[in-house]
Order: C-alpha cells, then sequence, then structure tokens
C-alpha cells in the first residue's frame, strides 16, 4: 500500500499550511482597519491639508469626476467633515438643521467604521449640540452636571481618540447646493476644557 | 547529502510561505465579495445594513478601511447596489438600459451610476444621478431613466467609456426592514435595450 503511506506522510504538512493560511487570514482581516494606507480618516486629513480647516470643520468639495475624496459618495449631497482628537480635551458640535432637507451626521472611528448616526429628525429645535469624548471624560462631564437641567446636547463616547464625524446634506436639485453649502459654514466643530470639579 | 539533511526544515518554511500566500489569497477573496455578512438582496440589488451599525463585523470593518468609503448609518439610511441587470446579466457599458419605477419607501431617494471602484462617470451634462425631488415622471408618479453612453432625451444616465458599471439606489430616511429579505418588485426594474 504504497499510495496511503505517502497521503499520510503529507497529511500533517498540509494541514499546518491550513492552520498557518487560517491564522495568517484572521490576523490581516483584523488588522487591516488599522493599517490600511488610503482609509476615509487619512483621505479626509491628507485634503483637510491642502485646504485648510475653518471653525474646525473642513468643507468637501462638489462631487465630481476625478475629484472625490472619498469614494461611494452620493453627488446629490454637500458634505463636510470634522477631524477629531480626543486625546487631551472632548469634542463639540454644533450645527442647525434648517427646512426640509435630510441632514445626516455620522461618527466615525479612524478606521473608518461607524459608531453613532443621527439626522436632521433627532436635532433638538433645528439644532445639533453633541459633546465627543472618551469615557474618562463623558465621566467627568456627567459628574460635573451631575442634578443639573436637562441635557441640553446628545452626549456620545468615542471608541477611538482619532476619528472624523461626516455632515451631509442632501441637495434635492442642483439648485440647493450654493444655498446649503452656505448654510453648513455655520457649522462648529472644537475641542473644549473639561469642567473643573 | 545536504538537502536531506534539511528537508524538514525545508519543508517546514515551504509550508510557512505556502500557508502565508493561501492566508493573503483568502483575504483579498473575501474582502472584494461585498461587506461581510447578512446581505439584503432584492432582484439585482444589494445593501449591506450591517456596515451602517456600531457592532459592524470585522469583514465589514476592514473592507470599508481598505475602500476609504464612510459607509451610512443604519439609522440615516440603506445604500443598494446592482451590478447586473433584472435578469442577471452583468451591466455592460456597450449596452443601452433603462431604469423604471418602483423605489421603495424612503423619504427621499438619489439613483445613480458609479464605477465599480465608487467614482463618477464624466458626461456633458454633469448628470450621475437623480432624486425623488427632481427627476422628470409620468403621469401618475412613475419614471424611467434611460442609460447609454449616447445622450438620451430625459432622464439620461452615462456610463462613459466604462465597461463595468453599476447602479447605487440610496434610500434615505426608509422604513424598510432589514431583518427580512425585501420584494424584488418593489425595487427599480433595470431592462437591457440594444448592445452597440
Amino acid at each position: 500500500m504504497m499510495i496511503p503511506d505517502r497521503l499520510l506522510n503529507f497529511l500533517p504538512w498540509a494541514l499546518a499550511t491550513l492552520m498557518i493560511a487560517v491564522m495568517v487570514h484572521l490576523v490581516s482581516v483584523l488588522l487591516m482597519p488599522a493599517l490600511a494606507p488610503k482609509d476615509a480618516y487619512a483621505r479626509l486629513a491628507s485634503y483637510a491639508k491642502t485646504v485648510g480647516i475653518n471653525e474646525g470643520v473642513v468643507a468637501l468639495p462638489p462631487i465630481t469626476p476625478g475629484a472625490e475624496i472619498l469614494p461611494f459618495e452620493d453627488a446629490s449631497f454637500v458634505e463636510a467633515a470634522c477631524i477629531y482628537d480626543l486625546s487631551r480635551r472632548p469634542y463639540h458640535v454644533t450645527a442647525s438643521a434648517e427646512g426640509e432637507d435630510f441632514f445626516g451626521l455620522s461618527f466615525h472611528a479612524s478606521g473608518g467604521r461607524i459608531y453613532h448616526a443621527i439626522t436632521d429628525r433627532s436635532a433638538i429645535k433645528g439644532k445639533f449640540d453633541i459633546i465627543l469624548g472618551n469615557t474618562r471624560q463623558m465621566e467627568a462631564i456627567e459628574n460635573a452636571s451631575d442634578g443639573a437641567a436637562p441635557l441640553q446636547e446628545v452626549r456620545i463616547t468615542a471608541p477611538t481618540s482619532r476619528g472624523f464625524v461626516m455632515l451631509r446634506v442632501l441637495a434635492k436639485r442642483g439648485s440647493d447646493q450654493a444655498r446649503i453649502r452656505e448654510q453648513l459654514k455655520s457649522v462648529k466643530c472644537e475641542n473644549f476644557d473639561l469642567p473643573k470639579n | 547529502m545536504f538537502l536531506e539533511r534539511y528537508s524538514l526544515y525545508l519543508r517546514a518554511g515551504l509550508v510557512m510561505i505556502a500557508g502565508l500566500l493561501l492566508g493573503l489569497f483568502t483575504t483579498v477573496l473575501s474582502l472584494n465579495a461585498g461587506y461581510g455578512f447578512n446581505a439584503l438582496e432584492a432582484g439585482p440589488w444589494t445593501a449591506w445594513p450591517s456596515v451602517g451599525v456600531p457592532d459592524s463585523d470585522p469583514y465589514a470593518r476592514a473592507v470599508i478601511a481598505r475602500t476609504g468609503e464612510t459607509p451610512l448609518g443604519r439609522d440615516q439610511g440603506l445604500v443598494f447596489t446592482a451590478s447586473t441587470d433584472s435578469s442577471g446579466a452583468p451591466l455592460d457599458g456597450a449596452c443601452d438600459y433603462t431604469l423604471e419605477d418602483p423605489t421603495p419607501p424612503a423619504r427621499f431617494w438619489t439613483l445613480g451610476i458609479v464605477s465599480t471602484k465608487g467614482s463618477l462617470f464624466a458626461n456633458p451634462t454633469g448628470r450621475f444621478g437623480y432624486s425623488s425631488a427632481d427627476i422628470l415622471r409620468h403621469e401618475g408618479g412613475g419614471f424611467n431613466i434611460n442609460v447609454s453612453r449616447n445622450m438620451q432625451t430625459g432622464n439620461w444616465l452615462s456610463p462613459g467609456e466604462a465597461h463595468q458599471f453599476s447602479f447605487i439606489l440610496r434610500l434615505y430616511d426608509t422604513p424598510l426592514d432589514v431583518d427580512t429579505q425585501p420584494k424584488a418588485d418593489r425595487f427599480p426594474k433595470i431592462t437591457k435595450l440594444n448592445c452597440a
């Protein structure tokens, strides 16, 4: 019985190959968000360097062929982004959602994954007022405002200290774009100091 | 003599290299195959609702990081793409197509044309899609979009010189249930007309 013997010799090597393949596969998938060089955060950050940041907000250019900062964005939208770093101080985002336009804010960790999203439907009196912080900063803010007046703002705990907020407003007609671009200038994104106890 | 002495080491080295290549190959395959798990399918249209939630799976996260896209939040909307027509044949830039209503319920929708990498096609009208507010409708509210390299009257989208492309249907504030597969007859029908 020649063949089964050879197969038996080959089997442990095949199993070892398979096991290494499975490990490499899992590790490469899990590391991809940390290692991918052109993720949304990197794209936005490099664009922000070229155009500058106004009140913490990077206004993204109209989505046209060859000038897309991010792939798969809706060309009917006017967009802006706030790139944040929570390593020292928490972050405050304010925007007004006027009128009937669809206005979406999504909160992304540095790899691009989303951890929170809202639309103008959950704006309070036409305003977004959002505080972002890491767990420690949020605890400090909770403690400082204990028993105070009802919450004016939405508080979100961010999973990573670096990330970005995408602001997207739908221009139902092409002619709405200029008006919405103007409206997005009222968005403010900034770090602020933790309240002192 | 030398080879025999070290054959075990050689084999182990080969196994490591083969395992490494096989592992990376399956990673590339799985990341090109979509956005992880739980796809919603309706005829030619596919959506991946799990990319828009905080506890997205590792595959969805890896794909997003690699392509550099910023998904829409699940509560903001759903994005469906189609890379075949309603009969299942791959979309071909050399052919003309027509897209016909209906669209699933949503506060707003947009319907556009993109490359397989998510970029837009240049065309003389600067049109890359239509929204529920600005599309030209028939009497009764229905619509159709002509898709062709050559300029058309009415609603027109062009794939430019590309051979492969996708349609992308974005539903904003949609009550669509993501736990059950939606019905294909509630989505736009993609019909191939003639090919050049």
